[in-house]
């Protein structure tokens, strides 16, 4: 388990600093960046459980909070309550294939995105527009990008879901 | 214990939503603020060193291939300095006759401000916020509110504003934020308004509170009028793009693109000016009322 900790730890990183580096601007399509550490977050949430994938949004979400100008905690609680959710549910609800997967991705990514408009509604400052500018282009974004970062951590975590019971 | 440990993803989930809930209702408390500059100090210097070492292999790529470019640059730039060393006389020439009318006109004369050369190292990475990182910090002498600028295209112009500073790095808030207010003015008519960013994931800005009079032209230029106490007068923001009249409102909006790309600049310029205290101790005052 020590390794699935490390590798974790290792992606949340290296996905806060594409996600941050100006060298990865590029990345940039329709004015949003993808939401690697979320990809992330789904993906042990439903890999690994409920819990795993709580702890690992809400680290991943107070170091985003930290490097970005939101208040903290504004970024961690979407990505904990979908990891929750995403937890209890998904394994029961889509079979891992990469229409699924997509739509795993597109559903919780707008639930996420629904639940920070919320948060900066009470919270900070909220604009109705955010659901076609943000909310959308990055729903439809991260669905894209989850079939190959999905391969990719089932490459990275396969020897670990085996030995864990996993798979 | 037991319960806790058979619900703990429950439990958990509680837990981490009471602590971002207690988190943003103390957000403006010295808590919040502290815990999040030790994460913050955590990352970045992560950050820099990956700033650092791909800055480095750049420049070793960069000294490769780009000889020869650099050689019909310098070329170029021989002709361009030849250009300019005779514009020079001419130039003090114009400056002279420049002082001496303001001087007959009895103005103020125009303070030139220090700057402070400072590279980009990070943007944003969340799509709800618009803020940029520089590599510089209190240590280089920058501080809370200074104005910071760009050479776009050959022109300088407004980036925003300083909202955070630590030890090494800063925070800098950009025009496109809606948190971000600049008094400004057209450069033509001189009619003034209020400049902030049109929405989060905008690149654009509106000025409004722009009198009904004033008559707008498309590419007209849009520059900071000095009020305000932060931004220098006379700097460049951008250019109109189109403007309007708001039904129930008595003034004009524009909307206005601003000179400097939020996405496409590296390099940034902080401008050693302090915020007009006076003007600020006025604001509290009438706040305070």
């Amino acid at each position: 388990m020590i390794l699935t900790y490390v590798f974790t730890g290792v992606i949340i990183l290296v996905s806060l600093l594409i996600q941050g580096h100006t060298s990865f601007d590029v990345l940039r399509i329709a004015g949003v960046k993808p939401d690697l550490i979320f990809i992330a977050v789904v993906y042990l949430s439903y890999c690994f459980g409920s819990f795993y994938g709580e702890v690992t949004a809400f680290i991943g979400g107070l170091l985003h909070d930290a490097v970005s100008n939101s208040p903290l905690g504004l970024l961690t609680f979407p990505k904990v309550a979908v990891a929750f959710i995403v937890g209890m549910f998904g394994r029961s609800l889509f079979k891992s294939n990469i229409l699924t997967t997509s739509l795993l991705l597109f559903v919780a990514s707008l639930a996420k995105g629904f639940i920070t408009l919320f948060m900066c509604y009470v919270f900070h400052e909220a604009s109705a527009s955010s659901i076609l500018s943000i909310i959308l282009p990055e729903s439809f974004y991260n669905a894209l990008l989850a079939p190959p970062l999905f391969f990719i951590f089932d490459k990275i975590f396969e020897g670990e879901l085996e030995k864990e019971g996993y798979l | 214990m037991e319960f806790i440990i058979r619900n703990k993803s429950v439990v958990a989930f509680i837990s981490f939503t009471l602590f971002c809930i207690i988190s943003l209702s103390l957000q403006s408390t010295t808590f919040t603020l502290s815990f999040e500059g030790i994460i913050s100090a955590v990352t970045m210097p992560f950050q820099k060193a990956y700033n650092g070492v791909q800055g480095g292999i750049s420049r070793i790529w960069a000294g490769f291939t780009e000889l020869t470019e650099v050689r019909d640059e310098l070329m170029k730039t021989r002709a361009k300095l030849q250009q300019y060393e005779s514009m020079t006389d001419e130039m003090s020439e114009i400056r002279r006759e420049n002082d001496r009318l303001r001087e007959l006109l009895g103005m103020k004369e125009r303070v030139e401000y220090d700057s402070i050369p400072s590279s980009i190292i990070s943007k944003d990475p969340d799509n709800w916020f618009r803020t940029i990182i520089i590599n510089k910090g209190a240590s280089d002498g920058i501080r809370e509110n200074m104005p910071v600028i760009a050479y776009q295209g050959g022109q300088k112009a407004v980036v925003g504003t300083v909202i955070e500073v630590r030890g090494s790095i800063s925070r800098i808030a950009p025009i496109i934020s809606p948190a971000v207010r600049i008094g400004v003015k057209l450069q033509e008519s001189r009619f003034p308004g209020l400049l902030c960013g049109y929405s989060g994931n905008s690149n654009l800005c509106k000025m409004d509170y722009i009198s009904r009079a004033a008559f707008i032209k498309f590419n007209d230029v849009v520059i900071t009028s000095g009020q305000g106490g932060v931004f220098p007068a006379g700097l460049v923001v951008g250019t109109v793009l189109k403007s309007y009249s708001l039904e129930s409102s008595a003034y004009q909006r524009a909307m206005v693109k601003p000179v400097v790309d939020y996405d496409l600049v590296e390099d940034v310029f902080v401008i050693k000016k302090d915020i007009d205290k006076d003007l600020f101790e006025i604001f509290d005052e009438e706040k305070n009322e």
